[in-house]
């Protein structure tokens, strides 16, 4: 890399960062989100507690919060703050990984759809519509019924339906930006439709799919969370969704153990609105349709 | 009026994705891991003898036709579902369509209160909000907004319950009637009905109205910058005025598509909903189905939400096409 592209990069991630300040949200959900994923990534080491159903504190079952156990106990007598801890990692994980499946299968697509035209262009977006008007979370739950619950399966299910944003909104780049004279002239010097596709049209797209990307991870932590509930998430990988399945399923409703049901949602309302918050905060700054309002 | 070419161009895109989502339905249940006669077979006859076992399974798979070409059986489906014939239930052993459609009308009343309510509370904040724009009733309006929208429903569900069901007693917490009561006239049926609707419906209209309120603001703030808004204020018509008779009329028009798209969402929470209240409608009798993996009713219901979910973006984008003279022409 030349030392003049180095510094035209430098000088356009001072500009982004300059731009990012100013958005009061933004710089909260990235709070927010700091805050969960250090707890996450450091889990093994801020608790002593085991997460393992069979290592449980019998004789403290549905214990209320106290010194010993910050949010209490469950049904096997394990401390709820630690799991709380334990599952932001899959609930995180899940998230980042069905947003960057989906985000990159959608940009494969809206880059081909919008590049190419013609009859690819029509098959490909109507597929997306078809997509599109098939009700999401019914669609993942007959997925995960037949496929069965894994962790690679349920990243698989959530992806499935979730890249279509992301082939929209590329497509829509995509068509403006071939257009173009720098496109053009690519071509007239004889690069070949792939050369153009990685070299030119997608580092000018790149932007706008990691806000998308960004904003996709918070419906993805909620449709894990869902689909948990239901009883269909991996009981190997415990999520926060899946400690709210247990505090379901174990009468923590009826028994007014809201010590339980509480945290675990609030967690994911909390990470949610992060992501909304820092995906929306860069949507406006990389995404050309949006007017500042 | 709406061009006859773009309504049947409309039905025609209708009616192929309605056939793509039989043939993926056909096929989704096709690929399932376990054979479905194997399914069928090992509660009932668990205790038969091997041999009498594998003439009841060619028994079996003759009489659903699995040992015919995958073309054939595809045809004999696609018959079926025009038929109304969605097989038998494995676990109550009931027809599948009587048993969607005893239950879809609970969920067409779930979803159409909440989906009503939530309009009125996106259209009323969201005209003060777009109104006083970029003031602290614009911010707080739209924080909460976002702040609704990122809770798991059914989670909102649980504290609903938990709070006015549990601790203070004040709503029942599931089913669609007191069980056990005789109703002793139609309105004493239809006020219990409304007690135990009322907090499954609050919950759906807690998390789905931010979406549309964020929705309706910009809209507005769309309209609200064309010139003949500003030309109405510069002659000093009352702002109510200007609201309510020229710039809703014009931003009730992304309304409506995304109410449409909305629908699909909202059955999504439906049937969440519908799951932790205990409503007995299509969302928790796919709940059961997953359950007990009673596919027929699994594949059976899921075909009806799909279809009902296609036709209303149909009609929604009919409508659209008769409010919006520029769709028709583009069109």
């Amino acid at each position: 890399m030349s030392m003049e592209r180095l510094n035209l990069y430098t000088k356009r991630l001072k500009g982004f960062i300059n731009q990012y300040k100013e958005s009061k949200l933004g710089i909260i959900g990235l709070i927010i989100l700091s805050i969960f994923i250090f707890i996450s990534v450091f889990a093994n080491y801020l608790s002593d507690y085991s997460i393992k159903a069979t290592e449980g504190d019998l004789s403290a079952q549905f214990e209320p919060p106290s010194y010993k156990h910050w949010l209490g106990t469950d049904d096997v007598g394990r401390d709820l703050f630690t799991q709380i801890m334990y599952g932001g990692r899959i609930s995180l994980l899940i998230g980042f990984l069905a947003a960057a499946i989906s985000g990159g299968f959608g940009t494969l697509v809206g880059l081909f759809a919008g590049y190419f035209g013609g009859w690819r262009e029509d098959i490909l977006m109507r597929i997306t519509d078809i997509v599109l008007v098939i009700p999401g979370l019914p669609l993942m739950i007959v997925l995960s019924a037949l496929l069965g619950s894994s962790f690679w399966n349920i990243i698989f299910v959530i992806s499935i339906i979730g890249w279509t944003g992301t082939a929209r909104v590329v497509r829509a780049q995509v068509l403006s930006l071939k257009e173009r004279p720098f496109i053009e002239s690519t071509r007239v010097i004889g690069a070949g439709d792939l050369r153009i596709i990685g070299l030119h049209l997608l580092p000018n797209v790149f932007p706008l799919i990691v806000a998308q990307m960004v904003l996709r991870i918070g419906s993805a932590i909620l449709a894990e969370a869902s689909l948990s509930f239901l009883g269909l998430g991996d009981p190997m990988s415990v999520s926060w969704g899946m400690i709210l399945h247990w505090a379901f399923t174990t009468g923590a409703l009826f028994s007014n153990y809201w010590w339980f049901l509480l945290p675990p949602g609030i967690c994911i309302t909390l990470v949610v609105l992060g992501f909304t918050f820092v995906g929306y905060a860069l949507d406006q700054i990389v995404n050309p349709r949006i007017r500042r309002r | 009026m709406v061009t006859k070419k773009f309504v049947i161009k409309r039905l025609a895109v209708c009616v192929s994705t309605i056939f793509i989502v039989i043939v993926l339905n056909f096929m989704l249940f096709r690929v399932m891991p376990a054979n479905p006669v194997d399914i069928l077979l090992s509660p009932d006859v668990g205790q038969l003898s091997a041999s009498i076992r594998m003439e009841v399974r060619e028994e079996m798979i003759k009489s659903l036709g699995l040992d015919k070409p995958l073309w054939m059986q595809f045809v004999r489906y696609l018959g079926d579902v025009f038929k109304g014939n969605f097989g038998e239930s494995f676990r109550t052993h009931r027809k599948v369509l009587s048993m969607i459609s005893e239950r879809v009308a609970n969920t067409i009343v779930l979803m159409l209160s909440a989906n009503i309510l939530s309009i009125l509370m996106a259209i009323g904040l969201g005209v003060v909000a777009a109104w006083k724009r970029g003031t602290k009733t614009d911010i707080t309006s739209l924080i909460f907004a976002l702040i609704f929208t990122s809770m798991p429903m059914f989670w909102v569900g649980g504290i609903i319950i938990l709070v006015f069901a549990v601790r203070l007693d004040l709503f029942p917490m599931f089913g669609t009637t007191t069980v056990g009561l005789e109703h002793s006239n139609m309105f004493a049926y239809l006020s219990d009905y409304l007690r135990h609707l009322f907090l499954p419906m609050i919950t759906m209209t807690l998390v789905s109205f931010g979406g549309l309120l964020l929705i309706v603001r910009s809209a507005l703030l769309d309209v609200f910058s064309e010139d003949y808004i500003l030309t109405a204020r510069a002659i000093g018509l009352k702002d109510r005025t200007i609201i309510f008779k020229n710039a809703l009329n014009n931003a009730m028009l992304p309304l409506i598509t995304i109410i449409a798209i909305n629908l699909g969402f909202m059955i999504g929470g439906s049937l969440l909903t519908e799951t932790v209240f205990s409503w007995p409608g299509l969302g928790l009798t796919i709940y059961e189905a997953v359950m007990y993996r009673d596919y027929p009713v699994l594949q059976g219901t899921f075909l009806i939400i799909t279809i009902i979910v296609v036709i209303a973006n149909f009609l929604a984008e009919i409508v659209y096409g008769y409010a919006d003279p520029r769709v028709r022409s583009g069109a």
